[in-house]
């Protein structure tokens, strides 16, 4: 019993850091309603810059503002430059030359780091142990600054005049544009900020372990899974998703074994465009 | 006109007559031709270079000593790009055209297993530094030999020194490859003959976390845990044994716990106390010492060690043979190399003692040489080091 508690709590903390990336994910696809898939090169991107600030001696904060900003201006220009002029043609296009993005950002940061993995410098800490449950200090901090991040994310939404137009624009952008919202602000804002999510995102998922150019990649799945699962385009459905999908991931490696948990993002796709392909929370539950 | 033809067919007459006639005469005096197909460029382009100069080493220093039969040897050099098409092209130059009796250092497994059906068909010597258990086990009818031990051997070893630190509950973490299966069956042998149990996972080498996968082996109580990853993956697990506070002793192969590994970590804690294990040339070996010479390298790699031991193994395995064929390569090699005999760690001396109908025993640079019916070898040396504030300390060579 111990040992599935323990597992759900470290699903607890994988979703937390999952939460983040999703979040911005199915933002973007509220507002230019397509699937971003540059999302794993962005997070890449993101953890690299990241890793380079705090290299430099930035604090924890510092360096994820790097991270955002960074993330935020590589996919804001791809967003410009390829995705948008595509999504004119349907979501489809688009989608596919963002994979293509994805591998192109991918590759820039292989040009600059190499291949080999690469680690915060952070110190490792022994866990602290309540009971048999045992937590680690870093996990605890990594999961505070993801959390914090949600509830300014979400304050955002619902509090600012650009998060109410966020809103109003994923959920009728004609009315919207008849209110006096423009369009392009708002899809540009999206795309900042949705991919801004996603390098912090990328960065905090390497805190505790290693990055390398592959990061984005390894969390691909499990990012589009737990929007998916969550309803694309809700944020609050992002955060239950990833947390849902956290869970299920580690408690397949009690069940199934660690060399399935690629197909628990699968399955879980799978499930939901079966049962309900709106999603848990629906499409649009801002 | 008349003059002209005659003069043309008694030309050719004589032409015909100058190359045929002494034929046979000629054949004694050709030089023997060997060659190496190593990788010089792609992956394994920093291993092929130095290995073609080891095994262009002794060819000089036979060819001063006179020889091999009484003929010159002549080494040819190709580049297989660690590519099989490209090792196939190379292979079919060396046999059709040079008409070499042997091929020397193929390197990559893909590669051997690509080059390996032209030698047995056309009876040419293949002997190979490739790891992968598969190459053996092909229909090769002899004209195969390994230098590089295979997993099997790897493994129990591997094995043998875990049950050496006194362990009694094994546990190992691996991601899926190749290996996977055998390492497990491989351990599930060796371990219990020792009085030590074995359990195992299979991880996935992409996540991020290995929390549960470290819960699940610490609850089996392990005082032993093989890390048998890679080094990405490897550095997390590293991470979250440590973080979960464990407390035995870690075990993994050099090719991942490397220098790399510990600059990563970037803790000497996380790291302290853990053991490597790898492969190792014969270190402090006559013939060791004759390679170190040869390439000019203080440590040179076990591959280079192989190649040097395969080019002198040829050699005077022809030179027992009476022949400088594949087929007397084949029937000599294990009698010139195992079986007792004088000790000789050199071609020069293994020939100067054939020549005078001495039985030799050779032992290499990469170890002594030994092989089984299907060609891999029985017995090679390992290293073993242990990490110790961040550093690779020596633990043994046996």
């Amino acid at each position: 019993m111990d040992v599935v508690v323990q597992a759900l709590l470290n699903g607890l903390v994988s979703g937390t850091l999952l939460a983040v990336p999703a979040i911005g994910f199915t933002a973007m696809f509220a507002v230019l309603r397509f699937p971003n898939f540059s999302v794993s090169g962005v997070a890449t991107l993101g953890a690299f810059a990241g890793y380079v600030a705090y290299g430099a001696g930035l604090q924890m904060a510092g360096a994820l503002a790097v991270a955002f900003a960074i993330a935020g201006v590589a996919g804001l220009a791809f967003d410009k430059a390829v995705h948008l002029p595509l999504v004119r043609q349907g979501a489809l296009p688009a989608a596919i030359a963002s994979i293509a993005t994805g591998l192109v950002l991918e590759n820039v940061v292989r040009l600059g780091f190499g291949n080999d993995p690469r680690g915060y410098d952070r110190p490792i800490a022994r866990d602290i142990r309540l009971g048999d449950l045992r937590v680690s200090p870093q996990q605890l901090e990594t999961m505070a600054l993801a959390l914090g991040l949600m509830l300014a994310v979400f304050a955002a939404l619902a509090f600012t005049r650009i998060g109410k137009a966020m809103r109003a624009s994923a959920d009728n952008p004609e009315l919207a544009a008849l209110k006096g919202i423009r369009p392009e602000r708002i899809a540009m804002m999206a795309s900042f900020v949705g991919m801004g999510l996603v390098g912090v995102g990328g960065m905090l998922l390497g805190l505790d372990s290693s990055i390398d150019p592959l990061t984005g990649t390894r969390i691909l799945l499990s990012l589009f899974a737990a929007a998916v699962l969550g309803g694309l385009g809700s944020a609050p459905g992002a955060v239950l998703g990833a947390f849902l999908i956290g869970m299920a991931e580690e408690l397949s490696v009690l069940v199934v074994g660690s060399q399935y948990r690629a197909a628990v993002g699968f399955f879980a796709i799978l499930i939901v465009l079966t049962v309900r392909p709106r999603g848990l929370l629906g499409e649009r539950a801002f | 006109m008349i003059r002209n033809r005659i003069g043309r067919r008694a030309a050719l007459v004589g032409g015909v007559a100058a190359v045929a006639s002494p034929a046979v005469l000629r054949a004694q005096t050709d030089p023997i031709k060997i060659a190496t197909l190593t990788p010089l460029t792609g992956a394994g382009g920093s291993y092929g270079p130095v290995m073609a100069k080891a095994a262009a080493s002794v060819v000089e220093e036979v060819n001063k000593a006179g020889g091999v039969l009484g003929r010159r040897v002549v080494l040819v050099s190709e580049d297989d790009q660690t590519s099989p098409e490209a090792g196939v092209r190379a292979a079919r130059k060396l046999i059709d055209v040079d008409k070499v009796a042997a091929i020397l250092g193929t390197w990559a497994s893909s590669v051997t297993t690509a080059v390996a059906p032209l030698c047995w068909e056309s009876k040419t010597f293949l002997c190979t530094v490739s790891g992968a258990d598969s190459i053996t086990q092909l229909p090769h009818q002899g004209f195969l030999v390994r230098t590089q031990p295979n997993s099997r051997l790897q493994v129990t070893r591997v094995g043998e020194f875990i049950l050496s630190l006194g362990a009694k509950k094994v546990f190992t973490m691996i991601p899926q490859t190749p290996f996977t299966q055998s390492t497990f069956d491989i351990l599930g042998q060796v371990l219990p003959k020792g009085g030590a149990t074995h359990q195992s996972l299979i991880y996935d080498d992409k996540k991020t976390t290995y929390r549960t996968e470290v819960d699940q082996a610490l609850r089996t109580q392990p005082d032993v845990i093989l890390a048998n990853g890679y080094t990405p993956d490897t550095v997390v697990l590293l991470k979250d044994l440590y973080r979960a506070g464990f407390k035995g002793k870690i075990l993994g192969f050099a090719y991942s716990i490397n220098q790399k590994l510990v600059d990563q970590v970037g803790q000497n804690e996380v790291v302290e106390g853990v053991y490597t294990f790898a492969p190792s040339p014969a270190e402090g070996s006559g013939a060791y010492e004759r390679v170190k010479a040869a390439v000019g390298s203080a440590n040179p790699d076990p591959y280079t060690s192989q190649v040097y031991d395969h080019t002198n193994l040829v050699l005077m395995s022809m030179a027992l043979g009476k022949a400088a064929t594949g087929e007397a390569i084949r029937d000599n090699i294990r009698k010139v190399t195992q079986g007792g005999g004088k000790p000789v760690d050199n071609a020069v001396d293994g020939l100067k003692a054939i020549a005078a109908g001495e039985k030799v025993d050779y032992s290499g640079a990469s170890g002594p040489c030994d092989f089984d019916a299907k060609g891999d070898i029985l017995d090679c040396k390992f290293r073993y080091e242990q990490i110790k504030a961040g550093k690779f300390t020596l633990v043994k060579i046996a």
